[in-house]
């Protein structure tokens, strides 16, 4: 309050200290007055009560000084007193006491008041220096009748402003407004009822609220401010309906952790496991995990606290709700979750792939297994019919054979080699596609190895061979199966061409230098380009009946020479017209492929 | 002197013919059908190889070199095993048996000639 002060030596008095002192004064002389009047007449009906005024108004305001007024009006009364009495001595004793009653009215009236006064200032030191907003109002008008700063701080008003509201007149919305008067009618107290409040400004401010009634017409509330802690919740639910918006039709598992704890988890999770979202939230993943797969998960967790993301999926087994065993390849990386660090785990479920990888699997063992007793089979047979055509054959005088007889045999011979050769080339298909097989690599001169093959396979007696290779040159792969592949393209360019034959084997870097390139071309009938993908397929069934009159012949082997030069990390192309001839083309990278790096 | 040379072989065409052969081709053949029988005799009378089939029954092939081996003691007895199956050769290379060696079927005379020669001049 803007008032002026006074000081006056030590002391400092308000403008209403002057105001009391002269209503005070006032009234002492006014009593004074009437005292001696009453005296001076005899009326004793009005004499030492009147002091009574001024003693009460200055014990009341100022208390302790109120004892000054007292004991001046018990020696003014006194005085009178005496003047009108002398020599009376009844009388003089019984004005006495009168002036000694005043000073002990006084003194217990100054005493209560100071008791009053002491409980009144605690009272208004915890409502003023309170920490929480405090406010009264009263009922059932709601108006506030009394507010602490900080109450009015939370809202940019001052206390005086809000004096002059209802405290319903506050809530943010009407709805909010209608919760709180249904929640007031329901009950006089009540704890932690939160609402939002608006400010000055007509933001919101979220607060917690406890009242209780302090009288009849009084209630007092406590408020606290809670909205920070609002904010952040909001934040959070902000932060989560994002994730679902984006995580919710996908159809791969989603989850956000933070210190080993699911945050968030997305329906197509829930479906994977088989727990709700509610039931996951706050979980570890480890529990969720098959137990055999927990030391690798928390090595897996290690990993990912030492690098940034892991980008390749590792697989996981995990039980699901119902005690099932699922397995899923999960990629993390970190992200940000309400402002702190988290993970985020991408999870695929390959529980399906795996299984039907398994029966592939099986399935081709068992493929295996039937092709090894076919052959088998299929050998054994092969073994009174090509033994005893040797022994004829060796010895046709021996067993009294004609020339004519000797050449069919001869000819029958060729057709057991031929078949013999196909069921060891279905084998070695079989074992290729297996994948149990490791190429041996090894560095060789090309050249050599090609001339080797012209001489000892009688190429060069059969066709016009020209080569195209450095002298020099030397390349690492795995010499036996190539071997057997240029074998197979040589052997192919000579049996499906007519003389006058000529070969051409060539070899070219690739372009970036570090690819082989050998080709093979013949002057042979030709392939037509609708077939240039079924000559590598193995029995293509589809165009068997195209392939097989002029191509029947080619066997198993290119289906064999792409598999090879395919383990090498390379590929056999063919180009070719019919009645021209044709080139096969082999490329194999000059850098190993890793899973076969072993070197002869 | 010629070679004895034990064929332990159920499949009569292939009994009938590798004795024509082996006899041919300058061996003295013995042989057996019977593997049980082949048991008893090879510790009677063993031969300078045994030429011995996979798929036989009651005792298979493998078994039979199993006894031949460590019950008999006959370490270094050479046998060829003679078959079609082309899954005796994984199972070859893990034995470590230097006295044992494949013989595959259907083979031909000069292939037969060469594979007994090479087992044995070791």
């Amino acid at each position: 309050m803007g008032e002026k002060e006074y000081r006056i030596s030590r002391y400092t008095y308000r403008e209403t200290d002057i105001v009391h002192g002269i209503v005070i004064a006032s009234l002492l002389i006014s009593c004074t007055l009437i005292t001696a009047l009453s005296f001076s007449r005899s009326l004793t009906l009005l004499n030492y009560q009147l002091f009574f005024i001024p003693i009460l108004y200055a014990a009341y305001f100022y208390a302790r000084r109120g004892l000054v007024i007292a004991g001046i009006s018990g020696v003014a009364y006194q005085a009178v007193g005496y003047y009108y009495c002398y020599p009376d001595p009844a009388a003089l004793m019984g004005v006495t006491s009168q002036a000694f009653l005043f000073v002990i009215i006084a003194s217990l009236m100054t005493y209560f008041i100071e008791r009053i006064r002491a409980g009144e200032a605690r009272y208004r030191s915890v409502f003023t220096h309170s920490q929480l907003g405090i406010v009264l109002f009263s009922l059932p008008d709601l108006w506030i009748k009394q507010t602490n700063d900080k109450f009015a701080e939370m809202l940019h008003y001052s206390a005086d402003e809000l004096c002059g509201m209802t405290f319903s007149s506050l809530a943010f919305t009407p709805r909010e407004r209608k919760m709180f008067l249904e929640r007031m009618e329901n009950r006089d107290n009540c704890e932690n009822f939160e609402i939002r409040l608006h400010t000055k400004e007509g933001d919101s401010c979220w607060v917690n609220l406890s009242w209780s009634a302090i009288d009849e017409q009084t209630v007092s509330v406590t408020v606290v401010n809670i909205n920070a802690r609002k904010i952040l919740e909001d934040v959070k639910d902000d932060t989560m309906l994002k994730y679902r918006q984006l995580t919710e039709n996908s159809p791969t598992s989603i989850l956000v952790l933070r210190e080993g704890a699911i945050r968030f988890a997305n329906p197509a999770f829930s479906a994977f496991s088989g727990y709700s979202p509610e039931e996951l939230e706050g979980k570890d993943l480890l529990f969720l995990l098959d137990s055999r797969d927990r030391e690798k998960f928390l090595a897996f967790k290690k990993r990912l606290a030492d690098e940034t993301d892991i980008t390749e999926g590792t697989d996981f087994r995990f039980v699901t709700k119902s005690g099932g065993l699922k397995v899923a390849a999960i990629f993390a990386n970190p992200i940000l979750h309400n402002n702190r660090q988290a993970t985020m785990m991408n999870l695929v479920d390959i529980s399906v792939q795996q299984r039907l990888e398994e029966k592939i699997q099986q399935d081709n063992e068992r493929r295996r297994g039937i092709i090894i007793t076919v052959a088998h089979e299929l050998r054994t047979p092969l073994q009174p019919i090509l033994g005893y055509l040797n022994l004829l054959i060796q010895d046709p005088e021996g067993f009294g054979i004609l020339d004519d007889t000797k050449k069919m045999l001869e000819r029958c011979l060729v057709s057991v080699e031929r078949e013999r050769q196909i069921i060891n080339q279905m084998l070695e298909l079989s074992v290729l596609d297996s994948g149990k097989i490791q190429l041996t690599f090894a560095e060789f001169s090309l050249p050599v190895l090609v001339r080797s093959m012209l001489d000892t396979c009688g190429y060069n007696s059969r066709a016009e061979v020209t080569i195209d290779i450095p002298d020099t040159l030397i390349i690492t792969a795995d010499r036996d199966r190539l071997y057997s592949v240029l074998d197979s393209l040589l052997s192919n360019a000579v049996n499906y061409s007519k003389p006058p034959r000529k070969i051409h084997v060539s070899y070219r870097p690739g372009p970036d230098g570090t690819t082989h390139t050998i080709a093979v071309r013949d002057n042979g009938i030709g392939i037509p380009q609708n077939l240039f993908a079924s000559i590598f397929e193995p029995f293509q069934l589809a165009d068997a009946a195209k392939l097989s009159r002029k191509y029947n012949r080619l066997g198993l082997s290119l289906s064999i020479a792409k598999k090879i030069i395919q383990m090498h990390g390379g590929d056999i192309t063919v180009e070719s017209t019919v009645n021209v001839g044709s080139t096969f083309t082999i490329h194999i990278p000059g850098k190993l492929p890793e899973e076969n790096n072993h070197v002869a | 002197m010629s070679h004895k040379i034990m064929l332990v072989e159920d499949d009569e065409p292939i009994l009938e013919l590798m004795e024509i052969l082996l006899t041919r081709i300058g061996y003295e053949p013995l042989i057996v059908p019977d593997v049980l029988e082949a048991l008893t005799i090879v510790r009677t009378d063993p031969p300078a190889l045994i030429l011995l089939d996979v798929m036989m029954e009651p005792v298979d092939g493998w078994e039979f070199l199993e006894k031949l081996r460590t019950e008999y003691g006959m370490k270094e007895l050479p046998v060829l095993l003679f078959t079609a199956s082309p899954s005796v050769e994984e199972r070859l290379a893990t034995m470590n048996d230097k006295w044992l060696g494949v013989l595959e079927k259907p083979v031909s005379i000069p292939d037969l000639k060469a594979g007994l020669e090479k087992f044995l001049k070791k």
